[in-house]
């Protein structure tokens, strides 16, 4: 039928700029305005920065007042650390659990499912409490366990599956030439297991970096905040300060922007992938 | 004899075999589990330990049983703020379900018509909200609807709906909506994705069957493929509500941990949030907290639990 | 009347042409098989006969309706799919009844026609199961099921026995023969299965890169293939070809040489010029083993495969071509011997330079 209903796709696409320009507005808006002075910020929001109205003023003071970079190196680090954690102790398990049949084997999986159904935030009381007993408050140490702990089990999940499609007789002749099963998961499923990465970087990185939440209990100080909660923190300062506000707006999206613009195309693959189980 | 030998080296060679612990087994699961228990299974058992005790001003703490529960149902001081953060935790849930679940529902169904071009650009864009994170979605839209700035009047007056606006954050009778819809806005993308690769998996024979049939765009969406992607709604709705009862970031960005203008945007998040820290004169209460984390704890399985077993066994999931 | 015939039908996908200039007309009651390799723009064809494709250029009637501006709904037709393409959230009644929704045919009209058909196709006791509950081959029949019902002028299949096993597909194959006996309805077949195409067709249309071949009944392009591509599509194990060339011409009797033998066969006057050179083609099963005196090719035997009805005798001439000939049933034959096999000039088929046969009294008659 396709090809039959030429007038109709002329529609369906002007239904779609439509919304894509609903969905992008917003955000061009913060990125343009915060290169531009705050009499044509209010004057002519909708303009391009030009010659006359182009500042940094409001990089300028972001930088000044706050500790932007250490901010942006603490979600970095957290983001970073977690995922690595998240994909290496998850793919132990996820092989363990997919290829091993042991007593117990369906139980556990039960039990890491209560994980990704039940938010982690909801233990926030006891959290608290325990990462005061640890003496980690205000530590980023903090919150790469929770997040850690937080990922796994959907991490586990779309690894097993993954793990479940690599061919039996890959492991089947490892074993014949007699290697260990240490070796097996080391030098044959960690490589193979790199596609998968994606989907799982989608859905622990994503929240991770954007979290407000545990940055806020946990490590709310100290030069610890991440970046989310670092431009929160700002923006509450200087509520007032446009060019600031917006400055550090874009400081936020920008790096997000670029990476996933960069790199879409996996991560929307990996969605859809995961998705479809 | 010989038969005697043979039988005790077989049996001496099972017994070791079967019983011998599968120490790599242990050594590939212990991190994982470890970690998970941990810092998640454990602190949300103790939260729930926790909601059956209270503690004074010395931090001594002595079990009440259920009474936390009674205070924050039926005491005046507490059951008013909580049944109006799950009310509107329900509206915040509704909004999405119908809103955000049904464009997205729409843009999969465009998305997903044959030979369709730029359509992975138009996914890439649209779901590109998505990925920031919800305080800097709060402080843009913040920014864009403050009649100050003025940027969302001139806009409505540019297509003749100037009259609409007002300051929509700030109203009680608008602000829940508003913040509702602002966060439709940014995760309108998922459910996108998620029905978008469901309808691509239905195969293209089994459209141009319907449209043999007699069926038109209409009749194969309705019998067709709304049929087939039934278990994708299922599952959109319970990630759509597991999302929206655990909300938090969007409200306390907006409009702080009073959720106002009087508390017209609380949810079950922010009410929670303020239990457990306090705020202006009340002091914070980590065992109250851990009883309004404990319902909502409570609240969110049930809903998984209907979702289980009230509606995923009735979708059958179709293989092609 | 359900006849369908094509007029200079093209299609392309870009710059990308599928078919080209088809012109076809198939009778009321046919049954048409469309063959050809993968990728020929057979099943586009039929895609477009049925209406779920768009033409680029051409007309297409049925029932000497202009039909191109038609959906398929309103044209008469039904279609058997590769996949079956049966509603997987239907049962095996509302999957046969579905189209009649749409019709507007009242409920006990429906009801009449899903059990006849259910009652034709043995499936009344399957009526209440859903797809995924049925065997390949139910599968199979619930998708004809649901093409009966409609009552239609035309049946258009694509492919619609890949799916199943070789047993199953045979039975199929006589079932689907026997409907067209009994409806008596206008058939067009998708297949890329030349043993499908010659045991139902009552005409047979080789397609080869979005081009009609030939079109003809299933003995007469046995017989007298146009060209190289239709000599070697047709006929299992596929015809040899070696090379020659034209040594004598006198009047329409020319005397072909080749692979170190030669022979007389008529063709037709003007077609060919002493010196040009030609393919040879000998189907495997027109030989004979023996017979050193007239036409023969020797050769060294390559490997033999023993069927027990017969043998396949796969030699290498001393012109360096490969030949296969079957032989009925056994033979003492073993590798490494040396073959000859007698070749009867009347077997032969000779195609010029440019792949088209030359055989005197061949080739034109099928031009219709």
């Amino acid at each position: 039928m396709g090809t039959t209903v030429r007038p109709g796709r002329i529609a369906v696409h002007i239904a779609l700029v439509l919304y894509t320009i609903l969905a992008l507005g917003p955000i061009l808006l913060i990125l343009i305005n915060a290169f531009k002075t705050r009499r044509a910020i209010f004057a002519d929001p909708l303009g391009l920065p030009n010659g006359q109205t182009w500042t940094t003023i409001g990089f300028d003071r972001v930088f000044a007042n706050s500790d932007f970079g250490l901010y942006f190196f603490n979600s970095l680090t957290v983001t970073v650390v977690s995922l690595v954690l998240i994909v290496l102790i998850g793919a132990m398990a996820a092989w363990a659990l997919t290829e091993y049949k042991f007593p117990g084997n369906t139980l556990i999986g039960l039990y890491l499912a209560i994980g990704i159904m039940v938010p982690i935030r909801l233990g926030s009381v006891s959290i608290l409490r325990m990462m005061v007993e640890l003496n980690l408050v205000n530590t980023l140490t903090a919150l790469i366990l929770v997040y850690v702990a937080q990922g796994l089990p959907l991490a586990i999940l779309i690894l097993g599956e993954f793990i479940q499609q690599i061919p039996k007789d890959l492991r089947d002749a490892a074993r014949c030439d007699g290697v260990s099963e240490y070796r097996i998961f080391a030098s044959i499923i960690l490589p193979l297991i790199s596609p998968a990465i994606a989907t799982v970087a989608v859905f622990t990185m994503v929240p991770v970096w954007n979290d407000l939440w545990f940055p806020l209990i946990l490590a709310p100080g100290d030069g610890k905040q991440t970046i989310t909660l670092g431009v929160q923190q700002f923006i509450g300062q200087y509520v007032t300060d446009w060019n600031a506000v917006l400055a550090s707006l874009t400081l936020a999206i920008a790096p997000v922007l670029v990476l996933y613009l960069l790199f879409s195309r996996y991560l929307v693959r990996g969605l859809t992938a995961g998705a479809v189980k | 004899m010989t038969d005697l030998t043979a039988s005790q080296i077989h049996s001496a060679d099972a017994v070791p075999a079967r019983s011998r612990f599968p120490v790599h087994i242990a050594v590939f699961l212990a991190p994982a589990l470890a970690i998970y228990t941990l810092f998640s299974i454990y602190p949300l058992i103790d939260t729930i330990r926790l909601s059956l005790y209270t503690g004074d001003e010395t931090g001594a703490r002595s079990f009440v049983g259920l009474q936390n529960f009674q205070t924050l149902l039926s005491d005046s001081n507490w059951s008013g703020q909580f049944w109006n953060a799950f009310r509107n935790n329900l509206i915040f849930f509704l909004i999405h379900m119908v809103v955000q679940n049904g464009i997205g529902l729409g843009l999969a169904m465009l998305l997903s018509l044959p030979r369709l071009t730029g359509g992975s650009v138009y996914r890439t864009l649209i779901f590109l909200p998505t990925m920031l994170s919800v305080v800097i979605i709060g402080f843009i839209w913040q920014l864009i609807l403050n009649p100050l700035w003025g940027i969302a009047p001139s806009l409505l007056k540019a297509v003749g709906l100037g009259s609409l606006f007002g300051p929509w954050l700030g109203q009680e009778s608008t602000a829940l909506l508003t913040v509702s819809l602002i966060s439709v806005w940014q995760f309108v993308g998922i459910p996108m994705m998620l029905i978008y690769a469901a309808l691509l998996n239905i195969p293209d024979d089994l459209l141009d069957a319907a449209t043999v049939d007699g069926a038109g765009p209409f009749s194969v969406f309705w019998f067709v493929r709304l049929p087939l992607i039934l278990p994708t709604l299922g599952v959109v709705s319970i990630l759509t509500f597991v999302a929206n009862f655990n909300a938090f970031d969007l409200i306390y960005a907006i409009k702080g941990a009073l959720a106002g203008p009087n508390f017209s945007t609380d949810i079950l998040g922010t009410f929670f949030y303020r239990t457990f820290f306090g705020f202006q004169l009340q002091v914070g209460s980590p065992t109250m907290g851990a009883a309004v984390a404990t319902a909502m704890l409570i609240i969110i399985l049930l809903g998984v639990l209907i979702y289980l077993f009230g509606v995923q066994r009735r979708l059958q999931r179709h293989t092609f | 009347m359900a006849d369908v015939s094509l007029h200079g039908v093209a299609k392309s996908f870009g710059a990308t042409e599928i078919l080209r200039d088809i012109n076809l007309s198939v009778e009321d009651g046919e049954f048409v098989v469309f063959v050809g390799p993968s990728g020929c723009g057979k099943s586009t064809l039929l895609r477009i006969i049925a209406g779920l494709e768009t033409v680029s250029g051409g007309e297409i009637r049925i029932g000497s309706r202009r039909v191109n501006e038609l959906p398929p709904a309103d044209r008469k037709i039904a279609m058997v799919f590769q996949s079956y393409a049966l509603y997987p959230h239907m049962n095996v009644y509302k999957n046969m009844a579905f189209g009649l929704k749409f019709a507007k045919t009242n409920k006990a009209e429906v009801d009449r026609r899903v059990r006849q058909a259910a009652e034709i196709l043995k499936l009344t006791p399957l009526l209440d199961r859903k797809p995924r509950e049925l065997s390949g081959g139910q599968r199979q029949r619930v998708a004809i099921g649901r093409a009966i019902v409609r009552n239609p002028s035309v049946f258009l299949f694509d492919e619609p026995l890949s799916n199943l096993d070789a047993a199953l597909r045979v039975n199929t194959r006589l079932e689907i023969a026997k409907l067209h006996r009994d409806l008596g309805a206008t058939m067009i077949y998708v297949t890329h299965d030349q043993v499908e195409a010659m045991t139902l067709a009552s005409k047979i249309v080789v397609m080869n890169h979005g081009r009609i071949e030939q079109v003809g009944a299933p003995l007469e392009l046995y017989r007298h293939p146009r060209n190289l591509f239709v000599a070697g599509f047709i006929g299992s194990p596929r015809m040899n070809f070696i090379k020659g060339q034209v040594l004598r011409l006198e009047g329409s009797n020319a005397t072909i040489g080749f692979a170190g033998t030669e022979a007389i066969v008529n063709v037709r006057s003007g077609s060919l010029a002493a010196g040009d050179p030609v393919t040879v083609g000998i189907r495997p099963e027109h030989m004979e083993e023996g017979g050193a005196e007239a036409t023969s090719l020797r050769g060294t035997i390559d490997a033999v495969e023993q069927l027990g009805e017969s043998s396949y005798v796969y030699m290498r001439l001393a012109s360096g071509d490969d030949v296969i000939v079957r032989a009925p049933g056994e033979t003492d034959a073993t590798p490494g011997g040396s073959y000859t096999a007698h070749v009867p000039p009347r077997a032969l088929h000779v195609f010029d330079a440019a792949g088209v046969s030359v055989l005197a009294g061949r080739g034109e008659e099928s031009d219709g």
